[in-house]
C-alpha cells in the first residue's frame, strides 16, 4: 500500500512540481503570479488539443509550454507596464484561462487523448520498490526531477540567478548595475507560465489522461501556496508537491481498501495539509522570501 | 492624461451597449464632441473588450454577433431575463462586499466563495433547528443570523492565521474555498440528503416561512434589497466611521498605522470577519431565496465573481452595486451562449476577464489593497 501511495504520490506531483518551479521563477523576480493556475489549463488543454490534431504528444507538450507562457504574458503586461495589483491580476489571467479552455475545450471533452508513454527507465525499473515509485514513469516525470537541481544551480550559481534574485530583493541596485528589472521579471514571469503550461501539459497528457473543463482544480493555486511553504527553494517545493499528491494518492488508496473513515474527510486532507503545514511554517518563513515581492518598481 | 485621474462612473452601472463593435470609433467621436472622460473612458473599455471577446468567438467559428444577441437577450433583453440577472447580481455583490472591506485594510480575502457556501450551510442549519415553527420574519432574520455567522467564522481562521503566524491571508483564505466545497459535498451526499431526491444528492427544499417570498416575475425576491442595504451600511460605515477611517490608514500604510498605535491585528481579523459575514448572508439570501437548497455546485464561481466585483468597483460598497450587476449580467448571458451558440457557458469568463484587465490596467492605483 505504501508503494501505491508513493507511486501515485510522485505521478500526481510532477504537475505542481512544474507550476510551483515556475513561480519559484517569478517570485524570485519579485512577482506573484496566481494565473499559474490558468497557465496550467492552457497548457493541459493546448498539450491535449495539438497532441491530437497532430498525433504527435511532443509537439502537444510544446503546444502547451507555449500556451502557458502566452498566458503568462499578459499578467507581465499589465503587472509591469500597468502597475496593476499583482493578486488582482493574477486571479484574472486564471478566469482568462478558464473562459478561454471552456471555449475552445468544448470539442476536445471524451475525446481519446495521444498520451505521454510511460518510459521505464532500464535498469532502475527493476529495483525493487523504489524501481516502480521513481522509475516507471512519463518522461516528463524524469525531467521534473532534473528540473528540480538544475533550478537549484541555476537560481544560486550561475550569473543569470543571480540577476534574478537581484531583482525580486533590490531592483533599484541591479538597475544601477545597468539592468532593467522589468525585463528580467518579463523573462521570468514567461519562464514561470511555460513551466506551469508545461506542468499542465503532463497533468492532461500523462497524468489524468483526459481532458475536462476547469480539470485542474486549483492544481495552480496549490503550487503558489507550495512556493511560500517551500520558503522559495526547490527542494522544499518538491516535498510539499509530493506531500499535497501523496494525500490525494492516500485519499484514494483509503477509499479503495475500504476504509471506514468517511470518504469526505479524507477528500479535504490534501488542503487541510498544505494549509496546517502552511501556517506552522508561516512563523519562520516571512523573512524567506524576496524582498521586493509584489511591490511595484518602476525602472 | 486626465481620463487616469477621472473617478469610475456610476455609469458603470450602465448595461452593455447593445452588441456592436465600433465602441473604440464611437470613444474618438466622443472625444470629438467633448464629452467628459468618463464616458470616454467607459466607450473604449466596453468597445475594446466586446471586440476582443468576438475575435476569440471568431476563432472558435461562432458568429460574434449572433452570441453577443443572445447574451443580450438572455441577461438584458426581456423583464424576466433583468430579473435573473438581478438575482444572480445579489450573492455576487455581498461577495463583493465580502473582498472589498478587507481590501480598504490592504487584505485579500479570496475565501468568498467558501464563505458564500458556509453562510448556506449556516442558514439551513437553522432552518432545520426552527423546524418552521416561526413566521417568516423572523425565521427568515435567525436564518441570515445563521449565515453571516458561519460565512464569518469561516473568514475567522485566516484573519487569525494572518495575526498569529502571518500565514499569507490570500492563500489560506483560497485553499478554504475547495474545503467548504467538500463540506458542501459530504452535506448533500451524506447528513442532509434530501430521502426523497431519488439518488440526487441535495438537501430538502426550504418552505414556508423559511422562503423569500416571490415579489416579482417567477423568480425574483426581496434578497435584492438585503443586499442594497448591506451596501449602503458599509459605505456609511467605511466613510463616516472611525473604525473605516482606521481601516483605510492600515490598508494605505501598515507601518503608519503600527506607530499610531492603532491595533493592527483586531482591525484586519474585524475587517476580515465582517466581509465573512456579507458572504455568508450571500449565501443565505442563495438559499432562502433563488435555489431553495443545498446543491453540490451551488454558487461555484460567485465568490471569484464577486472578488472581481469588488476590484472592477475599487473597493467602494456602493459602487459594488453596478459592478455586480454587470457581472452578474456577463455570467447570466453565459447560458444565452449555452443554448443558442452551442458553446460552453464558462466562455464568458473571458468577457469578464477583459472587463477586469481593462479596469485594473487602466492606470489609476485603486485604494487600499495596495502592497503590503
Amino acid at each position: 500500500m505504501i508503494e501505491q501511495v508513493l507511486i501515485g504520490s510522485v505521478a500526481g506531483g510532477t504537475c505542481i512540481v512544474f507550476a510551483g518551479l515556475g513561480e519559484i521563477v517569478a517570485e524570485r523576480s519579485g512577482v506573484i503570479n496566481l494565473g499559474t493556475e490558468g497557465s496550467m489549463l492552457c497548457g493541459a488543454l493546448a498539450a491535449y488539443a495539438v497532441g491530437i490534431e497532430t498525433g504527435s504528444p511532443w509537439l502537444g507538450v510544446l503546444a502547451g509550454i507555449a500556451a502557458g507562457a502566452a498566458l503568462a504574458a499578459v499578467h507581465a503586461a499589465l503587472v509591469l507596464h500597468r502597475n496593476a495589483n499583482q493578486i488582482a491580476v493574477g486571479l484574472v489571467v486564471s478566469f482568462l484561462g478558464i473562459g478561454i479552455t471552456a471555449l475552445f475545450g468544448q470539442s476536445y471533452v471524451g475525446q481519446g487523448v495521444v498520451p505521454l508513454d510511460t518510459w521505464d527507465v532500464p535498469g532502475l525499473s527493476s529495483l525493487p520498490f523504489l524501481g516502480p515509485v521513481l522509475f516507471e514513469h512519463d518522461p516528463l516525470t524524469y525531467l521534473s526531477f532534473l528540473a528540480v537541481p538544475l533550478s537549484v544551480w541555476a537560481i544560486w550559481r550561475t550569473r543569470a540567478g543571480l540577476v534574478l534574485r537581484a531583482a525580486g530583493e533590490g531592483p533599484e541596485v541591479l538597475e544601477i548595475y545597468g539592468t532593467s528589472a522589468r525585463r528580467v521579471r518579463w523573462i521570468a514571469l514567461l519562464v514561470g507560465g511555460a513551466m506551469a503550461g508545461l506542468g499542465g501539459a503532463q497533468l492532461s497528457t500523462a497524468a489524468t489522461l483526459n481532458w475536462s473543463e476547469q480539470m485542474t482544480v486549483g492544481r495552480g493555486y496549490v503550487a503558489v501556496a507550495l512556493v511560500i511553504f517551500a520558503g522559495w527553494h526547490p527542494v522544499k517545493l518538491l516535498g510539499g508537491a509530493y506531500l499535497f499528491s501523496g494525500a490525494i494518492a492516500l485519499q484514494l488508496q483509503l477509499q479503495a481498501e475500504g476504509w471506514e473513515l468517511s470518504r469526505y474527510l479524507l477528500e479535504s486532507l490534501p488542503y487541510v495539509t498544505v494549509l496546517v503545514v502552511l501556517a506552522l511554517l508561516s512563523r519562520r518563513r516571512i523573512h524567506g522570501g524576496p524582498a521586493a515581492l509584489e511591490k511595484v518598481f518602476e525602472g | 492624461m486626465t481620463v487616469l485621474d477621472a473617478p469610475v462612473p456610476v455609469e458603470a452601472d450602465a448595461p452593455p451597449p447593445p452588441p456592436d463593435d465600433d465602441g473604440g470609433a464611437g470613444g474618438l467621436a466622443a472625444r470629438a464632441a467633448g464629452l467628459p472622460a468618463v464616458v470616454l473612458r467607459w466607450a473604449i473599455i466596453v468597445g475594446s473588450t466586446l471586440a476582443i471577446f468576438s475575435a476569440f468567438l471568431v476563432a472558435k467559428g461562432a458568429d460574434p454577433l449572433a452570441v453577443l444577441e443572445s447574451m443580450w437577450d438572455t441577461a438584458l433583453g426581456t423583464p424576466d431575463s433583468a430579473g435573473e440577472t438581478l438575482i444572480r447580481a445579489t450573492p455576487l455583490l455581498l461577495a463583493a462586499l465580502a473582498a472589498a472591506v478587507p481590501a480598504r485594510a490592504g487584505l485579500f480575502n479570496l475565501g468568498g466563495e467558501g464563505q458564500l457556501l458556509m453562510g448556506a450551510i449556516g442558514a439551513i442549519a437553522v432552518a432545520d433547528r426552527l423546524g418552521g415553527d416561526w413566521p417568516t420574519v423572523p425565521t427568515l432574520t435567525a436564518m441570515a443570523f445563521g449565515g453571516a455567522a458561519l460565512g464569518a467564522l469561516w473568514a475567522l481562521l485566516p484573519a487569525l492565521l494572518k495575526v498569529a503566524t502571518r500565514t499569507n491571508e490570500a492563500i489560506s483564505s483560497l485553499l478554504l474555498n475547495y474545503i467548504a466545497g467538500i463540506i458542501v459535498t459530504w452535506l448533500c451526499f451524506e447528513p442532509w440528503k434530501d430521502p426523497t431526491s431519488l439518488g440526487q444528492a441535495y438537501s430538502r427544499e426550504l418552505e414556508g416561512p423559511e422562503r423569500f417570498p416571490v415579489i416579482w416575475g417567477q423568480r425574483v425576491h426581496p434578497g435584492i434589497f438585503v443586499g442594497l442595504g448591506a451596501a449602503v451600511v458599509l459605505w456609511l460605515v467605511l466613510r463616516r466611521t472611525t473604525w473605516g477611517f482606521k481601516l483605510k490608514v492600515l490598508g494605505g500604510n501598515p507601518a503608519a498605522a503600527r506607530r499610531a498605535g492603532l491595533a493592527v491585528g483586531g482591525l484586519s481579523v474585524a475587517a476580515m470577519v465582517v466581509g465573512g459575514a456579507m458572504a455568508g448572508l450571500g449565501g443565505m439570501i442563495e438559499v432562502a431565496g433563488t435555489e431553495g437548497r443545498l446543491r453540490p455546485e451551488l454558487l461555484a464561481g460567485f465568490g471569484f465573481i464577486g472578488f472581481l466585483a469588488s476590484w472592477l468597483a475599487k473597493h467602494d460598497p456602493l459602487k459594488a452595486v453596478g459592478a455586480s450587476i454587470v457581472l452578474g449580467a456577463i455570467a447570466v448571458g453565459g447560458s444565452g451562449l449555452k443554448i443558442t451558440a452551442g458553446l460552453s457557458g464558462g466562455a464568458v469568463n473571458i468577457l469578464m476577464a477583459l472587463v477586469l484587465f481593462a479596469v485594473l490596467g487602466w492606470g489609476s492605483r485603486p485604494a487600499g489593497a495596495e502592497g503590503r
